[in-house]
């Protein structure tokens, strides 16, 4: 805790003009913490880490503390929007099973508010995050209870339906034995039909320290490797033999895909890492290149007789037809088995657009702009901003308010620098982190431009429009 | 947690289900409407709709409606209609439809701001807007129709139960009590492939929100709006008879969300899964996709380069799998409020940053 002084000198910096004195204080230590045993990768626990949210509050002027909350929200939404996001590489082919320990160990509340539900929740979180970096891959969640295998969802590449169920699992309890073996056989058979261009993993979610399993889980190892299947672990309680040995030999002797959560913080992390594609291990570390896809029409042949699909051969009405041959494939993304064309739906790929055009941070408006341009409401939502204060002067620096938070606009409005609107706070978040649109930029294009290309130019896919 | 809290006590409390907020993307492309002026003249369309809205209205309580019109190189708020910019410009001369007794009174002030809006938005437009262009801003009606919708959520949430207050639409409402927010999205102009990107992006933000996007379709044919509507499961029609719009919109459009679980809706028979190259946004069925950033062009570029990415592409091998590709170096973090240049990955400036 020597070192809480320092740690405090070094944050007042980000929060100059912040009035909270006694934020943070003493409560955090930035030294390297004298870990406990275990190895190196720990950072620091739990109860390290306090922050209590009453010392950050000052009151306001009028001796409320609304506007104080209401800053720290606006801060706190702030914050998250102006991380950057760096374009990463998307372009792999996962498919992934999730194998989710829904056994007596579970009930456990080591990890708050129990194993099962901070499980489930943090399984959702992962679902949305794999999708959102791995837009053309696939997944399918599997529980271990009973001693047996449950299917929780298929295989399929849309997050929604897998959260869906997801969240069904709520209701229920963790209980009986979990068996790795029945989860590991089925995973198996799940991800045989895998098209070979792809990755194939396994993700378990291991609460217990036993399996029940009703053969050799080695013969299950070896056919896992024959499958080219690897395995991860994230264990909640402790290091277990058979796992270690489990990610080891499909991993390529690489222990690290084992660990062991410490916290609900590091769990959270364990598992969200694995929602970056994995290296691979082939020989040859191939080039970038240029694929040839289809994007194939969706026919759901209602009132059309049945025909064969040219993957599986079964009876079926509907499906996708191949763009070059028209042969019949049941699901997507696939490869056409006539032609070998591959063929994926076209919003799986558009999913990851908003990386590569992202849309520029917008700027706090001061109290003067607000005032010269007389903004009164949002621009996209119509909400009314904050009255402009009669004392400020298009000269006038303005009075500042109590409690203000870098990062936050005093006026509450906050402007893209392409189309110069105005907007409030909520909408800057959602226009940054769901929507990837400026209202602004695409409710307006009387603005000079000719047509919608350059329009998407303004929004920095300069190269593209240059070129054209 | 719903458990712990005690929240699906109030749920059990509640009767049927909540309101619902209905926002309509109106298409008053002025090519589009004088092509379909001998079937169904705007004036009509307007008069149908405002009886859709009504309808909507009265199906409870506290129902909500909001509209925005998708004209040819705007997007503007039909209703509420925006504050005039300055002061002096009062609405102080009250339409005689609002004092007529006759009419409910909602119902007249929603039709008579609507009205205006609509005749002010067409008497502002130029010759030289409808001479530029023969599309609409679709995208952009869109983003204001999430925004609006996002924040009529989080207002709604906050009036009640208090809710976990942060963050409820990035994880995915589940609120089955809250308000039910929807789009209606009634369509006339066709080809839409310049804002390929942007209304993918719409489309996405929707699915996330599970904002349904309804799409009626008088004339024309968009293959993004179709995956708009399917990806978030939205209704899509195509009228073969404009002339029966009321009708269509009463019997397939009304129900909202919680009704549709009981009813078959019309859904599409062949959903059209085309993406827009990038390179000269024409529609295409089978592109050449850059495996490191998923760029989608129409043919392989001269000089073996991304033109979205700058990576140099292997070429001529068109038939291989996809590769596994070292990741990217990571940009550099740009300051905010610093003089803005384009994203580091090497591009063209633009001009006038
Ligand atoms: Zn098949
Ligand atoms: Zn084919
Ligand atoms: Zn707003
Ligand atoms: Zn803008
Ligand atoms: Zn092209
Ligand atoms: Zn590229």
């Amino acid at each position: 805790m020597s070192s809480s002084d320092e740690d405090y000198v070094a944050d007042s910096d980000d929060d100059a003009g912040a009035n909270q004195p006694s934020a943070k204080h003493g409560t955090r230590s930035s030294g390297p913490v004298k870990a406990s045993g275990d190895a190196g990768g720990r950072k620091r626990a739990a109860w390290e880490d306090i922050q209590r949210s009453w010392d950050t509050i000052v009151e306001g002027a009028d001796g409320s503390i609304n506007s104080a909350v209401e800053g720290l929200r606006e801060a706190g939404k702030r914050k998250r929007l102006l991380k950057d996001t760096t374009p990463l590489q998307r372009g792999i082919i996962r498919h992934l099973i999730l194998i989710i320990d829904l056994s007596f160990a579970m009930v456990e509340k080591d990890l708050r508010p129990t194993r099962y539900l901070l499980t489930i929740r943090y399984a959702s979180e992962f679902v949305t995050e794999y999708f959102e970096q791995n837009p053309i891959s696939q997944l399918g969640i599997i529980g271990m209870r009973d001693g047996i295998a449950v299917r929780i969802s298929d295989m399929s590449g849309n997050p929604t339906e897998h959260i869906e169920k997801l969240k069904g699992l709520r209701e229920q309890q963790g209980q009986g034995n979990p068996s790795l073996q029945n989860a590991l056989e089925m995973s198996r058979a799940a991800l045989f039909h895998a098209p070979s261009h792809g990755t194939r993993e396994i993700l378990i979610i291991y609460g217990a320290l036993l399996s029940s399993d009703p053969g050799d889980i080695h013969e299950t190892i070896q056919s896992l490797i024959t499958d080219r299947i690897r395995v991860s672990v994230v264990g909640l309680a402790a290091q277990v033999a058979i796992c270690a040995e489990l990610c080891k030999s499909t991993n390529a002797g690489d222990e690290g895909n084992y660990s062991v959560a410490l916290n609900e913080q590091h769990f959270r992390e364990l598992v969200m890492a694995i929602t970056t594609p994995p290296v691979t291990r082939t020989k040859k570390q191939s080039q970038s290149s240029l694929l040839m896809m289809g994007f194939p029409s969706r026919t759901l042949g209602s009132g059309k007789t049945m025909s064969f699909c040219a993957c599986h051969s079964k009876l079926s009405r509907g499906g996708y037809l191949c763009s070059r041959c028209n042969s019949k494939v049941c699901s997507l993304p696939a490869e056409c088995p006539a032609c070998g064309l591959t063929l994926i739906l076209s919003t799986h790929l558009a999913r990851s657009y908003h990386h590569l055009f992202p849309l520029k941070n917008w700027i706090e408006v001061p109290w003067s702009v607000a005032w010269s341009e007389n903004s009164k409401a949002c621009f996209s939502c119509l909400s009314k901003f904050p009255e402009i204060p009669k004392d400020v002067g298009a000269d006038g620096e303005p009075r500042r308010k109590p409690g203000e938070h870098k990062g936050t606009s005093e006026s509450s409005r906050y402007a893209c620098e392409v189309c110069g609107n105005h907007f409030c706070i909520d909408c800057d978040v959602f226009a940054h982190e769901v929507a990837h649109n400026c209202p602004g930029c695409q409710g307006d294009t009387r603005a000079g431009e000719k047509d919608g290309i350059v329009r998407d130019g303004a929004r920095g896919d300069g190269d593209v429009v240059m070129v054209g | 947690m719903d458990r712990v809290d005690g929240t699906d006590h109030y749920e059990g409390d509640k009767q049927g289900p909540g309101p619902s907020l209905l926002v309509i993307v109106l298409d008053t492309n002025p090519h589009a409407w004088a092509l379909l002026n001998p079937t169904l003249p705007l004036s009509k369309a307007i008069s149908n709709l405002l009886v859709f809205i009504n309808a909507h209205l009265a199906s409870h309580n506290a129902n909500q409606v909001a509209v925005v019109a998708s004209h040819c190189h705007r997007s503007v708020w039909l209703y509420p209609r925006p504050e005039p910019p300055s002061e002096d410009v009062e609405m102080k001369d009250n339409a005689p439809a609002l004092n007529d007794a006759n009419k409910y009174r909602p119902f007249a002030l929603i039709e008579d701001s609507l009205l205006t809006s609509l005749r002010e938005l067409i008497s502002t437009t130029t010759e030289n807007d409808i001479s530029t262009t023969n599309t609409t801003q679709m995208a952009g009606s869109l983003t204001l129709a999430l925004t609006y919708i996002n924040k009529a959520t989080l207002l709604f949430s906050d009036s009640n139960v208090t809710s976990e207050p942060m963050s409820t639409t990035l994880e995915g409402p589940e609120n089955t009590t809250g308000l039910q927010s929807r789009i209606l999205v009634i369509s006339v102009s066709g080809d839409l492939a310049h804002q390929y990107i942007p209304i993918m992006n719409t489309t996405f933000a929707a699915q996330r929100m599970r904002v349904p996007i309804d799409i009626l379709k008088l004339a024309g044919d968009t293959v993004f709006l179709q995956q708009a509507s399917d990806t978030t499961k939205g209704i899509y029609m195509q009228l073969r008879n404009p002339q029966g719009l009321l009708q269509y919109l009463m019997m397939a459009f009304l129900p909202d969300q919680t009704s549709r679980k009981n009813l078959v809706a019309p859904t599409q028979e062949v959903v059209d899964f085309r993406a827009a190259c990038f390179c000269h946004r024409k529609v295409v069925d089978v592109g050449f996709v850059c495996s490191i950033c998923l760029s989608i062009f129409c043919s392989p570029s001269e000089g073996a380069i991304c033109l979205t990415c700058s990576t140099h592409l292997a070429l001529g091998d068109y038939g291989s799998k996809p590769a596994v590709v070292p990741r990217k170096k990571k940009k550099k973090r740009k300051l905010n409020g610093g003089v803005g240049t384009p994203s580091s990955r090497g591009g063209t400036p633009m001009p006038n940053e």
